[in-house]
């Protein structure tokens, strides 16, 4: 029998409730609800009735402000209420805490379950509670609407029985039915498939498609990054081992670069630090809370699964969103509105990051309307780890197959494969299952655990549970030596997987472990104490083969080489189509009111203050951070990335900073990756950082590679390559992402700007010398440092606010970039330069104000030297180019002497901004500031 | 002088214990990483240390409420062991999620084991808060403290808000048991955010017992411990990290007691 207890808050408001009301009046512009008031209604399945009242009142509700009903409603008749679940096997994190609860209060309960409800109290219509029921209460992939109480809360069921494919029988139709929505494999890797089990004279079992399948995806076999190519008619080398020569450019810096979850450099005393970016797209699309939070999850577990078990110390998000104000005509079929995919993605990362406690510390927002179908939601994360434990591990025949965390169920089946896959109105259906739940402290225990088990030097390899899931880590772990899994070993959920559901079920916090046997009853001791379940699955053979029992029936028994080698090297052809080959340009040619115009572009979604988001992730946890995301007299003068300072007893520093340009790379390929790198570069210079000791991280989330954007993504590749080369960097990490195609039900097709995004790790050996972008005092200088392409501002944020178009845009001067750096790092770390904050969206404009902001004060210059109109001078947005404050004049051309630089005015006490031109304008900054915190407190209710 | 030991009590989700490991470290602490089940199965033992650190985190996920299931192990099976400690003179301290998990066992405010008075709730924003405030060392019964100035410190959570019946309010007052206050730039309490970043009553940030042994507070002294943790530390000169001004006095206090 289950009983049911509901909590709420003795106040006539709560703010859960609250909260979902100003979104119903903003999102869903309905104004006649008076007010929402929330309750939690927990259901406990075979609890004593005397344990009831006692149970509830010591664990479920606290007297002093909340209000609890048994088995009846909590609200008035006069109320209309909908109450939110989870859908019956998703798993509820809060579950395992009520039932911990009950076991530590020696109460009895079978079975819990834990959901919300909302009361609205004043008119609302059917169809009003529809839409809001549709639009913002209920995300149909994970959760419901409970309609009646559920008979019991126990998943059953019996195992689903082994399935044999006859493959070989198959005529080509037949094989790609059973690729579509499924194996998302082309008819050739089908074909060889077949001709394999021809050979071998049987046909596969599902769990040796769906392995091979998995392993073949374009997500984990990257397959266009590894394809022969030919590119407007010439041959080029393959993507991947392009990227990989640039570890050349710095090799003694590198500890591994590409052979693990994430790239490793040195640090100092022994110490190395590593860095990797994930991408979560496809999930956050359909599911962006879920999808934001396995996103963090996956990233953290990478660098987790680095060496020997790295330790995350810190998290950068980066996202592009379609405008929040998309007209709903505008959303494609099957695609979520762009400012919820916005607060759930948020939410979503602040949920997972703040409770494992790695600080929230970099990141940006795009937006474009063409992100209107799918989102770019890319997390990194970067670790420290012992240099000497910071390579991969390999496991050795004996070594036992550890599986610790989460158990198994049937969430995330097929989230690789459906991540290769393009984006439909049907995606949102057929992928519901693709869908994982995360549970952050499952992954604390996970990481408490695993750094005790590396301190004890117990890990021979490890490697997380991602895409694929075990068919994944134990097919990557075990290539070259072979191995042998008992599923029936594995702790699941509920009993009614079937064994290859078992095997690549993406269930979330899980690592797998290469463990010496002699030392399994120290693991297990370690792993108790943390709580973290261990379970032995298998171990590792030397037969090069992956055998897979279930109940002793083999269910696979696959060839490593076929596995890992089977798949053809795909060639592929590119050609170049250039959209803006009768250079399109689109005047606006009214009249130019800047200081309107300024306004304007301060509010543009992708120079607009994100503070509002970055105050509700942690960028504080651990301590570690020594240059914050904001900073200034009033904490609102945004820096240019993060300084971390991993071992707190160390003065040494961990610098991250990252660039992207999505618009340009639509216009420009070549150049727009150029800018995403410069970007990148320059604002790791801007706080003081020294190229020599930094590393690139890639992200390419690409449109499907037809011929035309391969193309394109050719350019893009050899943009990274000329630039790595030239600022001697290596790449050490990347990630690829193809699938940033929308097909409408119509056959039309959208592509998602393309987005190259660049991350930068590097060390610096104390955080004392760096730099942060505030103005630190009234008076002194301000100089403009790099040669600004004021010609050029296709793109540019201006641009957007004015409505022009022009596919020329911004040209670095790349003859001068290193030794512009070079003085801006030497600047900084003789503590010269007071303030530098790199020119970026929004241009020199822009970063002014933004100084301006931190310094709380004003600033008066004269552009009248540059031959450009003013507002192509203000508002130009050339990457590698810095504003930056120095004492005097003197100070300024010492420093400067070498790299071109232009001495611009002086910081004032004021709150105007004075620019001297053509015309003068005055502009006041809290006016300015006012225009560019506005947008984000409105999505975020303040 | 001996250094005091200091037992930082670890548990599922506990996530500020290295940084508050640190900070005791560098002011003259012996600390140790401690996880709540080495106490249970009596690996460790309360009674070893003569100070019990709770650090900030999210203590079993915050289901339910945020430290109400370490509240209720702790209760459950270290009620004798944390209550011995406590009457032995041991000094309690406890952070952000330490402060809600005292709270819920009922150490705070007025050291009744086991029942609970007062809570944190939600932060009238609605959602968690990242941020600098600044705080005040009210005229209280806490043992150790001595430091008056304004303290520039950390905040980091979603559920600070100090919330009790008017009635509890006042004793908690009328026993001097408040111990920081947030504070405006004029150096007054101050109800307006994000100065008072929660909500919280009478713009409470930290409690004590009437023993004023036992130390609850939200925001985190133990991430002011370097200099260049504050965001402004290239505008601003600072003499010490204002964390030192609260662990030196707890630490000089063990020392002696």
């Amino acid at each position: 029998m289950i009983f049911e207890v509901r909590v709420k808050s003795k106040a006539e408001t709560d703010a859960k409730g609250e909260a979902l009301l100003a979104e119903i009046k903003k999102t869903l512009n309905i104004h006649s609800i008076g007010k929402i008031q929330s309750a939690k209604v927990y259901r406990l399945e075979n609890i004593k009735k005397e344990d009831l009242i006692k149970f509830s009142k010591i664990a479920l509700y606290e007297e002093i402000d909340q209000i609890a009903t048994y088995n009846k409603p909590i609200f008035p008749k006069t109320a209309k209420v909908l109450e939110v679940a989870y859908k019956p096997g998703v798993m509820n994190p809060e579950v395992a805490s009520i039932l911990k609860v009950s076991n530590d209060l020696k109460i009895k309960i079978e079975a819990c379950d834990s959901s919300w409800e909302y009361a609205f109290f004043g008119p609302v219509s059917k169809s009003q509670i529809e839409k809001i029921t549709k639009r913002l209460l209920v995300n149909d992939t994970v959760e419901t609407l409970v309609k009646q109480v559920p008979k019991t809360l126990k998943i059953s069921g019996t195992a689903q029985k082994v399935q044999i494919i006859p493959i070989r029988s198959f005529n080509n139709q037949q094989l790609m039915d059973l690729s579509r929505d499924k194996l998302f494999l082309n008819l050739e890797e089908m074909k060889v498939i077949q001709s394999y089990f021809a050979k071998i004279k049987r046909d596969p079992t599902d769990c040796e498609l769906e392995t091979l399948a998995l392993t073949w995806s374009e997500h984990c076999g990257h397959k266009t990054f590894r394809a022969k190519l030919t590119i407007d008619g010439k041959q080029k080398e393959s993507f991947i081992s392009r990227i990989k020569k640039t570890a050349k450019n710095n090799q003694k810096l590198i500890v591994s670069a590409f052979d693990d979850n994430s790239g490793v450099i040195d640090f100092y005393d022994g110490w190395a630090i590593s860095g990797k970016v994930e991408t979560h797209n496809s999930p956050s699309a359909i599911e962006p809370y879920g999808g934001a939070m396995t996103g963090s999850g996956g990233v953290f577990r990478d660098i987790l699964g680095t060496g020997q078990g790295a330790k995350p110390v810190v998290s950068t998000d980066v996202f592009c969103f379609a405008p929040p104000d998309l007209a709903a005509k505008d959303l494609p079929p099957g695609c979520l509105p762009p400012e919820y995919l916005l607060r759930k993605v948020v939410y979503g990362v602040r949920d997972y990051g703040n409770r494992v406690g790695i600080p929230t510390n970099n990141g940006s927002i795009h937006f474009h309307q063409d992100f209107r179908a799918k989102p770019t939601v890319a997390v990194g994360s970067f670790g420290l780890i012992e240099k000497s434990k910071a390579k991969k591990g390999k496991p050795k025949l004996g070594n036992l197959i550890l599986t610790l965390g989460g158990a198994t169920g049937r969430d995330g089946i097929h989230g690789a494969t459906f991540a290769s896959g393009e984006m439909t109105d049907r995606t949102i259906n057929v992928s519901g299952s693709a869908v994982q739940i995360g549970n952050a402290i499952e992954e604390k225990r996970l990481i408490d655990a695993i750094l005790r088990l590396k301190e004890e030097n117990l890990i021979c390899a490890i490697t997380d549970c991602g895409a694929g899931g075990y068919a994944s880590a134990i097919g990557e772990m075990a290539k070259e030596t072979g191995a042998e899994v008992y599923l029936d070993k594995v702790p699941l959920k509920y009993t009614n997987l079937a064994p290859w559901e078992i095997f690549l079920s993406e269930s979330q916090e899980r690592m797998v472990l290469a463990i010496n046997p002699k030392d399994l009853k120290k693991v297990q001791k370690i792993c108790e104490t943390y709580n973290v379940p261990n379970n032995v699955i298998g171990k590792f053979t030397s037969n090069k083969k992956l055998i897979i029992y279930y109940q002793k029936q083999i269910v696979c028994n696959l060839s490593m080489d076929f596995l890992h080698d089977g798949l053809p090297q795909r060639k592929m052809i590119g050609k170049t189509k250039s959209k803006y080959q009768n250079n399109k340009i689109r005047k606006n040619s009214k009249p130019i009111n800047i200081e309107k115009i300024w306004q304007k572009v301060m509010a543009h979604g992708n120079v607009c203050s994100k503070e509002p988001i970055v105050r509700m992730y942690d960028h504080n946890v651990q301590g570690t951070a020594a240059l914050h995301p904001f900073s200034g007299q009033n904490f609102d003068g945004p820096n240019d990335g993060a300084v971390i300072r991993p071992i707190l007893a160390k003065p040494y520093g961990l610098i991250i900073t990252h660039g992207l340009n999505p618009q340009l790379n639509s216009i420009d390929p070549y150049l727009g990756s150029v800018w995403a790198i410069m970007e990148a570069v320059a604002n790791f210079v801007s706080i003081g950082g020294n190229l020599k000791d930094a590393a690139l991280v890639d992200n390419f989330i690409w449109p499907f590679p037809d011929e035309e954007s391969l193309a394109d993504l050719d350019k893009s590749v050899d943009a990274c390559l000329d630039m790595a080369n030239l600022l001697k960097m290596p790449f050490v990490s990347g990630k690829d992402s193809l699938s940033s195609t929308y097909r409408y039900p119509t056959g039309k097709v959208l592509k998602i700007p393309p987005v190259l995004l660049i991350s930068v790790f590097g060390k610096i050996p104390d955080v004392s010398k760096t730099g942060s972008s505030d103005f630190k005092k009234v008076g002194s200088t301000i100089v403009l440092v790099g040669k600004g392409d004021f010609g050029n501002l296709g793109g540019s944020a201006y641009f957007d606010a004015i409505k022009s178009e022009s596919s020329n845009i911004p040209k670095p001067d790349l003859s001068s970039a290193t030794k512009v750096f070079s003085s801006i790092t030497s600047g900084i770390k003789s503590s010269k330069i007071l303030s530098c904050h790199d020119i970026s969206e929004g241009g020199l404009a822009t970063a002014l104000a933004e100084m301006c902001f931190g310094g709380n004060c004003g600033a008066e210059i004269s552009i009248k030297g540059f031959k450009y109109p003013d507002h192509q001078i203000l508002f130009s947005e050339t990457p590698g180019t810095f504003l930056v404050e120095v004492e005097n004049e003197k100070a300024a051309k010492k420093l400067f002497a070498k790299v071109p630089n232009t001495i611009l005015g002086k910081t004032i006490k004021s709150d105007t901004i004075i620019v001297k031109g053509s015309k003068t304008i005055k502009v006041s900054a809290s006016s300015l500031k006012n225009s560019w915190q506005k947008p984000m407190k409105e999505v975020f209710n303040g | 002088m001996v250094k005091p030991n200091v037992c930082i009590l670890r548990s599922d989700g506990a996530n500020c214990d290295e940084e508050l490991y640190y900070a005791f470290e560098k002011f003259g602490a012996k600390p140790q990483l401690v996880h709540v089940n080495e106490l249970r199965n009596k690996s460790k033992k309360l009674k070893n240390f003569q100070i019990l650190a709770l650090p900030g985190g999210f203590s079993y996920g915050d289901d339910i409420a945020s430290g109400k299931v370490l509240a209720i192990e702790l209760v459950s099976f270290l009620g004798e062991e944390i209550r011995n400690f406590v009457a032995k003179k041991g000094l309690v301290l406890g952070i952000c999620n330490g402060f809600q998990t005292l709270v819920r066992t009922g150490l705070l405010p007025f050291n009744n084991f086991g029942k609970m008075d007062v809570t944190l709730a939600q932060n009238d924003s609605g959602h968690f808060e990242c941020r600098w405030v600044k705080i005040k060392n009210e005229k209280s019964k806490c043992a150790f403290l001595n430091h008056k100035d304004p303290i520039d410190i950390a905040v980091n959570h979603g559920e600070g808000k100090f919330y009790a019946d008017q009635k509890t309010i006042k004793k908690i007052e009328d026993e001097n048991l408040v111990v920081f206050r947030y504070i405006n730039s004029q150096g007054k309490p101050t109800q307006k955010y994000p100065e008072n970043p929660n909500g919280s009553i009478n713009a409470i940030a930290g409690v004590c017992d009437p023993t004023g042994r036992i130390l609850g507070m939200m925001p985190h002294p133990e991430k002011f411990i370097n200099i260049t943790q504050h965001p402004n530390w290239r505008r601003q000169k600072f003499t010490k990290p204002h964390g030192a001004f609260i662990f030196e006095d707890l630490i000089s206090y063990a020392k002696k007691n």
